[in-house]
């Protein structure tokens, strides 16, 4: 087979996701290429998860949505149509001692299947859970059961066994990004999916040397974000649309009195709480508008996880180099699931500092009323006209300085341009993977929109849209900034995200 | 003296009680001789917030009632700094109350002035969480139906070690010399300062 895709599903707590990540692991030592894709409802215990990943020779965009092998870890989380093993685990569990042994009994067997080098697999067992001995055990006893009981799914054998660098997801990649951009003040307020960042930066705060803190809730930690710019940090924080509600005042705050400070959005579904571990991209107009006033900011999306980390950087050093807020939009889609990046330590990554007045540094007032080049408040006609158009005219520079604006894929010469922004870029490479008469421009400044945008756009005959929300909000932007109008839109809002084969037929 | 004046000239209403804690302040810097280069005085919005414009430091005029989180966020970025916040009881009590906990039970070290005069005035005088329950002001005309806050009380309540002090305009000496023990003191601080308000405040006399 080209490529396999796995899905294991069961309870939550039962070590579900962490048996994937083992999973995604053994397979990347093996040489393959993977993408994942976990769905779990916001409950504490109980309930329906699974964790799926698609392994393929050659690079995986975006993980397929039907699974070649299911294995469910316990009796009910079967589904419909599948290629169903019943592997008896509440037997072999007895065996071991306890039920969370399931999952890694599970990865014996499906290494078995797979017909993967069972040492090294069991290697990265062994290393994956540290002292309990009772994991490669496990491991064992799924591999012999396999071995009598199943029937081999080769996947086709790789043929070039390079460096696949680390495997993380988005938080992570993009915490390690803000490091690498010289990040050295954070604060988050936890909310799904974003919360990843807060633990991956609390985590490793001495080795980064990063100030990590959770304040009492969204306001502060934005009030407490723009504090630690105006004293000389590279500030950024983390959170979801409902917390980004909450520190809207914070962005004007920051884009009246130039501090800049990065807010990383994990979007989930909304209106309200929503949906809070389902995916969606909903809050892009939301972003570009946020924070009351007219005032420049710049919003960002990555597409895809190495995409996180570069955003990281970035996107710290924007906020330095324009003194604004900026803003990173990922999504649930992004934030949790997991790929192999280039090793994050790896590449030079240019670090900018602002060059604002900071303590010690002058005596200025950072002042959050209209005012002059002094900071004093004013509600002079002239200086408020000034003051409107020197805080608008950084738009300009980074129109105009910029070169973060988008990548392209395909032929200029093909007869169709699919045109899209965020995580959707994986299930888009997907879909048209061969198909010359397809190409794809992904969107990674959102605003200000750069009007190269426009060229490579109006250059297609036949423009298609694919966002992951219900009111076409790229498409809204690109109208009215552009007058570019689609001639077809796809569109998706139930939660979950595009899956290459549903998207391939809806762009037929 | 060095003058920390700025060159804006105060907008307060002739005999306001805020000019008391604007010099008071000023003193108690000077006799502490703090080092201009290491303060960062950061002002919430209302009428004593105003005083962003009339001193001659670096500082920040926050948003209303974000004053305090403000002001940890430069602290902890920068904690060799000397943090001040001047704020009324308003942002600090009201708006922005939850943030002034949470910086008590931090202990961080920052030293928060409260201009209390149990009203908005800037807004030109409603109640505010200090207000005495069944004062009439112009957003209360039948009487406030709340209790007010105890501000002392409250944040010994929440943090025991926390420097907490209640002083009055009316004995100017007391609050310089209050100021002067905050900005000693390591550790989080509160100085509630009693402070009328000469135009909207009568009301509750």
């Amino acid at each position: 087979m080209k490529r396999i895709t796995v899905k294991i599903a069961g309870p939550a707590g039962m070590g579900i996701k962490s048996a994937g990540l083992l999973l995604a692991k053994i397979v990347t030592e093996a040489g393959y290429y993977f993408a994942d894709y976990s769905e779990y409802p916001s409950l504490i215990r109980g309930g329906h998860n699974t964790y799926q990943i698609t392994v393929s020779p050659k690079e995986v965009f975006m993980a397929d949505k039907k699974a070649n092998l299911l294995i469910a870890l316990s009796p009910g989380h079967e589904e419909d149509g599948k290629n169903l093993l019943k592997i008896p685990l509440s037997t072999m569990t007895m065996q071991l001692g306890g039920q969370i042994y399931a999952n890694t009994i599970s990865i014996g067997a499906i290494c078995w299947i797979l017909d993967l080098n069972r040492e090294n697999a069991k290697n990265i067992v062994t290393g994956y859970y540290g002292d309990d001995p009772k994991n490669p055990e496990a491991f064992e006893i799924g591999w012999g059961w396999a071995g009598t009981n199943a029937k081999k799914n080769e996947i086709d054998k790789v043929k070039d066994n390079g460096d696949k660098g680390s495997i993380m997801d988005g938080n992570e990649a993009f915490g390690w990004g803000l490091f690498r951009g010289g990040c050295n003040f954070f604060a988050a307020y936890p909310m799904t999916p974003a919360t990843g960042v807060l633990h991956f930066l609390a985590k490793n705060q001495d080795k980064f040397g990063i100030k990590v803190v959770q304040p009492e809730d969204e306001i502060a930690v934005a009030n407490e974000a723009t504090g630690a710019s105006i004293a000389g940090a590279s500030a950024a924080v983390a959170t979801s649309g409902g917390g980004f509600a909450l520190m809207n005042e914070a962005v004007s705050f920051g884009g009246m009195i130039g501090a800049g400070v990065v807010y990383f959005v994990g979007q989930r579904p909304g209106p309200a709480t929503g949906m809070p571990t389902w995916t969606v991209q909903g809050d892009l107009l939301y972003s570009v508008f946020s924070g009351h006033g007219e005032f420049a900011k710049i919003v960002l999306a990555p597409g895809d996880t190495q995409e996180c980390w570069e955003c990281g950087w970035e996107s710290i050093n924007l906020a330095n180099k324009y003194d604004i807020p900026v803003i990173v939009l990922a999504d649930k889609i992004l934030c949790e699931s997991s790929k192999n990046i280039i090793d994050p330590e790896k590449g030079k990554v240019e670090v900018i500092k602002s060059k604002k007045i900071i303590p010690g540094s002058g005596i200025y007032l950072y002042n959050s009323y209209e005012h002059d080049e002094e900071g004093f408040s004013t509600e002079d006609a002239g200086i408020a006209k000034k003051g409107t158009e020197e805080r608008l005219n950084k738009m300009k520079n980074i129109l105009k300085i910029e070169k973060y604006i988008f990548n392209f894929y395909g032929s200029k010469t093909a007869r169709n341009l699919i045109v899209s922004w965020g995580s959707t870029k994986g299930a888009i490479l997907e879909a048209i993977r061969g198909n010359s008469d397809m190409a794809y421009l992904q969107i990674k400044m959102l605003w200000p929109l750069n009007k190269e945008i426009e060229k490579v756009i109006k250059s297609f005959k036949t423009k298609i849209l694919v966002e992951n929300n219900a009111t076409a909000q790229l498409g809204k932007l690109l109208r009215s900034e552009m007058g570019i109008e689609f001639n077809k839109t796809v569109l998706k809002y139930d939660g979950r995200p595009f899956f290459p084969n549903e998207l391939k037929e809806e762009l037929i | 003296m060095t003058d920390l004046k700025s060159k804006i000239v105060p907008t307060w209403c002739p005999g306001c009680q805020d000019f008391v804690i604007y010099a008071s302040l000023q003193q108690a810097i000077i006799n502490q001789k703090i080092d201009i280069k290491d303060l960062v005085i950061v002002y919430d919005i209302g009428c004593i917030g105003n005083m962003a414009d009339f001193l001659k430091v670096f500082g920040v005029h926050s948003l209303h009632g974000r004053s305090v989180p403000t002001a940890v966020g430069i602290k902890l970025a920068h904690p060799e700094l000397k943090v001040v916040v001047v704020g009324g009881d308003g942002g600090v009590y009201g708006e922005g109350l939850s943030h002034l906990i949470a910086a008590a039970r931090l202990n961080i070290d920052i030293t928060v002035l409260v201009a209390n005069n149990q009203l908005y005035s800037l807004t030109t005088g409603q109640t505010s969480p200090t207000t005495p329950k069944g004062a009439k002001t112009k957003s209360t005309p039948k009487g406030v139906e709340s209790v007010p806050i105890e501000p002392e009380g409250l944040i010994r309540a929440v943090n025991p070690t926390a420097w907490v002090k209640h002083v009055s305009c009316q004995k100017p000496p007391e609050v310089t010399e209050a100021i002067e023990a905050a900005l000693k003191h390591h550790g989080f601080d509160l100085l509630d300062i009693d402070q009328l308000c000469v135009s909207f405040g009568k009301q509750l006399l």
